[in-house]
């Protein structure tokens, strides 16, 4: 959930204008932030970009160049000019079924301060956490410079054999250390479990720069207040995604006043130059834009709306910026058309089509069961269909007859998906030992039962009286006047159930199909609840019943 | 005069309770004089205090009841009984012993000390205590203690009315461990007014007044020549409790009867979803991060369902590539294994993937879905195990953004009575263009009500359908609280009766 804080200040400087706490609220509303507050005191505002699939906001000059324009401070797609240089970044095939890509480049001339560094440590958590997956498909790392010495080596190593001293550590350590004793090692391990060899960055005079994407090195690998030159790079699982977040990062840095420099990085079969500007194009009908928005809109209203969201836009072709990796289909440019024309702006239309309501057979028919339930004084529940094995069959005295589990359950209370209700409306009553007796309560609902390899819904009913006189008599009395109300004829034969007191339980058969349990509750389940009054309950396949009545 | 007419409208329990007020006062003493349930002499308690006859004060008591043990030693004998039995015909060393007489070692500590204490017993120590009974032990043994007496007497006691060798065996109890508890209990007391004593010393006579009108007095016509009791009609009764609806499922049964009315045909699925239509058949990719091990619950076994194989292929066709419909696709390798994988339905838009892949789908058609869905999250007054989700979805050749718009402002005035409304934009994986539905009422200010979008060409094409698709969710475990005035989540599946039992209607 990428949430930014930045400076008010900062970027009205950025945006070259000076902006209201109302007007930041909602001017985010287009890149479908939600803002979250503003502290007077510290100037920080912030914005929630929530499950967003725009990573190049996560940081203030992205939010400053949104705002750009949509205020129409600047058109088009946003410059940035990158120098040619003779920076190489070597890639060594052995990386390439570890972590195969690398981009990189260095930026120059801009003096960073304090809050700065939390800017871009900001940009950069937000792109390795959320879009990078944890680090594991982008890794980024920024370093000093100076200290560098080029060419850069990325290859992959025999995890004892380099030794370096790891950011927030004082000794130099094997990558096996790190991964065994650093923080930072053990909570990033995971991305590396198959691999044998592990990645490393690692300059001409054989200065580690980075274990990736674990660690920094603490001698190249850490940037401080007043440093003016940095070194870039992000490695990664998707070449594409390890060129976008170079992308967003060096606009972001050029934007700051940075001058940008390319690397080239030389892999044993091509050599890619970044950053790595796309240069895509799009082609996009007018007529599917206004058939998608229900607008008119002619190509200079087009044009401008794209100008305002940050495309270039000619004759029918659309370029899109270099930062941007969501637009996957003409419809993501679409959308950004009508945000930039305004949701607000957009009047609805009503649907005219004539279609009939319907529902399910089923539901009219439990529906009507509900109705007569209640007519005989009973209280319905409804409970989570997540419970436990304990409700469904210690404490209710008999065996698993189907239970579907879930493998990665928060806690053991909800472990599985309840296979029958009667065991959860015992729970209900344990929990109200102290409320008015007489308690008549039920619940109708789905239940999951696996049979093999095969999983089914069905939705039962059951309910449950507990008074000190409740017997036989009272729940039969209420299956009777169910199944009267239903017009349907049960017979009742002797069984055994060992939830039930035996010889006072029986099995309901409709239409030859044995469709409930009904009796008085045994004692032992009762104590198992710490019940102290008789209960006597039944419990209904609805879903069986409905059929057979088909 | 007066007087003579509330002796008329005096009720039996009344006239039955009245005349003892003059020897005992206490509700439980009333109780016992006049063979009435407690619950009798309460009522009429109220009764004649609304009248002026007695006035209701609560006095503070110290009770004593059993408590758990209590219980079970007054079935099974108190521990130092089982021991003496066990040690009767010959010393045994403690570890024997508790086998034989089955007392915890807690409670052969407590036996040794009180056994002690009475020279019942003698201990020598070998390798470990070995006990034996004395001449003294034999004799206890033969008669029953002041403790076991004192189990055996009513409960609840009144501390006050205890005997002397009952206090004694209490104190004794008190010392162990959940034999007996003490409590402080609130009594009624009535105490006649000057009314009171003057109707007592008046006399209540046995009147020749109908009290409860029988099929007897109808049909003989006895009625005629007698007067009837009057009743005091502003009595307090005690309460009833009716079956209804409980109020969660009530206000979605009447959700669905508003989307039936507005002409929605009600779909659903299955609990357990697999991958592939909850997430994979909405065109969210495999790496997007609600689908890992933290948002999903995936299920232990079976670990996989079948699916239509020639579907699956389409779907990864669209992932990886686009499906010919103008899109780039994910651009990566779509997992087959894993989009067999089974999971418990984490969004009711599956149910939509399944509509639209269905040969059953009508265009042009209106559907929804009230289904529950399951996410893992900690339950705390935000998240509860299973929440439930409405979504659904219109198809129509030649729909746009604009008639999404149109449904979603007509959702917030007849869903939340909205007197402002606000659709913003928004993102989920699977609709474009997407966006969120706000709605301001004058209780609760600005509230989200649900997110909405038209359906992915890349979601749309590969399940065969080729029209525009206006697909809406809203979150109706949030409306429900605030329509109900519920604060905390959990409070929508509440297992609490006398809450549930409070739940206005209305």
């Amino acid at each position: 959930m990428p949430t930014i804080t930045f400076s008010l200040k900062d970027l009205n400087k950025l945006v070259g204008k000076k902006l209201s706490v109302d007007e930041v609220q909602e001017l985010a509303q287009y890149g479908k932030g939600d803002f979250e507050g503003y502290n007077k005191a510290s100037d920080d505002v912030k914005v929630d970009f929530g499950d967003t699939n725009l990573p190049y906001l996560w940081s203030v000059e992205g939010v400053a160049r949104l705002f750009k324009g949509i205020l129409g401070k600047q058109k088009g797609i946003p410059k940035i000019k990158i120098n040619k240089s003779d920076y190489k970044l070597i890639v060594d095939k052995s990386v390439s079924n570890v972590r195969p890509y690398v981009a990189a480049f260095v930026a120059k001339g801009h003096k960073i301060n304090d809050y700065l560094i939390k800017q871009m440590i900001e940009l950069q958590e937000k792109l390795c956490e959320n879009y990078g997956r944890r680090r594991e498909k982008v890794a980024i790392g920024v370093y000093q410079y100076g200290k560098i010495n080029f060419p850069v080596y990325y290859k992959a190593t025999d995890p004892e054999s380099v030794k370096f001293i790891p950011l927030d550590f004082r000794k130099e350590m094997t990558q096996q250390e790190i991964v065994e004793e650093h923080p930072k090692g053990k909570d990033y391990a995971w991305i590396l479990k198959d691999a044998k060899k592990y990645p490393i960055l690692i300059d001409s005079k054989n200065s580690v720069l980075s274990f990736p994407p674990i660690i920094n090195s603490a001698t190249t690998g850490k940037i401080e207040e007043g440093d003016g030159d940095l070194f870039f790079e992000a490695t990664g699982t998707s070449l594409d995604a390890v060129l976008l977040a170079t992308n967003i990062f060096a606009q972001a840095l050029y934007e700051r006043g940075f001058t940008i420099y390319s690397v080239a990085v030389k892999y044993p079969t091509k050599t890619i130059t970044t950053p790595y500007l796309f240069d895509e194009t799009i082609k996009l009908k007018k007529e599917m834009i206004n058939s998608f928005l229900g607008l008119d809109l002619e190509d200079y209203n087009i044009k401008r709306l794209l100008e305002k969201m940050q495309y270039d836009y000619l004759a029918g072709k659309i370029k899109i910026p270099p930062y941007r990796g969501d637009i996957l289909h003409p419809v993501d440019i679409i959308e950004d058309i009508a945000i930039a024309y305004g949701y607000d702006k957009i009047n609805e239309l009503p649907l005219t089509t004539l279609t009939v309501g319907s529902t399910f057979k089923i539901i009219e028919f439990v529906d009507k069961v509900r109705d007569t339930i209640i007519g005989l004084g009973y209280q319905e529940i409804i409970s989570p269909i997540l419970t436990n094995k304990e409700i469904l069959y210690k404490k209710a005295d008999i065996g698993d007859f189907g239970t579907v589990e879930i493998e990665n359950f928060m806690s053991e209370t909800y472990s599985c998906l309840r296979t029958w209700i009667l065991p959860v409306l015992l729970d209900v009553l344990s929990k109200n030992k102290h409320s008015e007796y007489p308690q008549k309560i039920f619940e109708e609902g789905p239940v999951a039962v696996r049979k093999g390899d095969e999983i089914r819904d069905y939705r039962r009913i059951a309910l449950v009286s507990a008074n000190n006189v409740a017997d036989y008599t009272e729940i039969r009395q209420a299956l009777d006047s169910l199944m009267k109300a239903l017009n349907l004829k049960y017979t009742i034969e002797e069984t055994e159930h060992n939830s039930f007191i035996p010889g006072r339980v029986g099995r309901v058969i409709v239409n030859g199909k044995k469709v409930a349990y009904i009796g008085e509750i045994s004692p032992n389940v009762l104590d198992n609840h710490g019940l102290e009054v008789p209960v006597v309950g039944f419990e209904l396949n609805l879903t069986n019943l409905f059929e057979s009545m088909q | 005069m007066e007087i003579e007419k509330i002796i008329g409208g005096l009720h039996p329990l009344e006239r039955k309770v009245l005349p003892v007020l003059n020897k005992v006062n206490s509700l439980p003493d009333v109780a016992k004089e006049t063979g009435l349930q407690e619950v009798e002499v309460m009522r009429a308690f109220q009764w004649l205090q609304n009248k002026d006859i007695v006035k209701i004060n609560e006095e503070l008591k110290e009770v004593v009841d059993l408590d758990v043990n209590g219980k079970e030693y007054l079935k099974i004998g108190l521990p130092e009984r089982r021991f003496l039995t066990a040690v009767k015909e010959k010393e045994l060393p403690i570890s024997a012993l508790i086998e034989k007489s089955g007392i915890s070692k807690e409670e052969v500590n407590i036996c040794l000390g009180v056994l002690r204490g009475k020279a019942a017993i003698f201990i020598k120590k070998d390798r470990e205590l070995v006990a034996s009974i004395t001449e003294q032990g034999k004799k206890l043994l033969d008669k029953e203690s002041f403790e076991e007496q004192f189990l055996r007497r009513e409960f609840p006691a009144d501390i006050k009315t205890l005997k002397d060798e009952e206090k004694f065996a209490l104190e004794n109890l008190k010392k162990r461990k959940n034999i007996v508890k003490v409590e402080l209990k609130k009594s009624k007391i009535a105490e006649l007014t000057e009314l009171g004593k003057n109707i007592i010393k008046a006399g209540i006579r046995e009147e020749s007044v109908i009290d409860r009108l029988t099929p007897k007095l109808i049909k003989t016509g006895a009625w005629k020549k007698q007067k009837f009791r009057s009743y005091d009609v502003r009595i307090n009764v005690p309460p009833v409790f009716g079956g209804k609806k409980q109020h969660y499922r009530r206000f979605l049964d009447e959700a669905r009867q508003k989307f039936l009315a507005l002409g929605f045909a009600e779909i659903d699925g299955p609990i357990v979803e697999t991958n592939f239509w909850d997430m994979d058949a909405l065109f969210m990719p495999q790496f997007h991060s609600a689908r890992d091990i933290h948002s999903a619950y995936f299920i232990k076994e079976p670990k996989y369902s079948k699916l239509d194989e020639k579907l699956v292929s389409r779907i990864k066709h669209a992932h990886e590539n686009g499906f010919g419909t103008g899109s780039k696709g994910w651009q990566y390798k779509f997992d087959v294994k894993l989009t067999h994988r089974n999971i418990l339905r984490t969004q009711g838009t599956a149910c939509s993937a399944r509509i639209l892949a269905s040969p059953n789908l009508k265009i042009p058609g209106k559907y929804f879905a009230i289904v529950r869905c399951f996410r893992p999250d900690v339950v705390d007054a935000t998240h509860s195990a299973d929440f439930n989700q409405i979504e659904g979805i219109v198809v129509e050749e030649g729909l746009n953004l604009r008639h999404l718009f149109g449904l979603l402002k007509m959702f917030a005035r007849e869903f939340a009575n909205a007197e402002k409304i606000k659709i913003v934009p928004g993102y989920f994986p699977f609709t474009e263009p997407s966006c969120e539905l706000h709605a301001y009422t004058k209780e609760l200010g600005w509230i989200e009500l649900g997110g909405a979008g038209i359906f992915r060409p890349e979601m749309t094409k590969p399940l065969g359908v080729n029209v525009p698709v206006l697909a809406w969710g809203l979150g109706i475990d949030r409306l429900a609280m605030f329509k109900l005035g519920i604060k905390d989540i959990r409070e929508l599946f509440s297992h609490n009766l006398e809450f549930l039992r409070s739940v206005k209607v209305v």
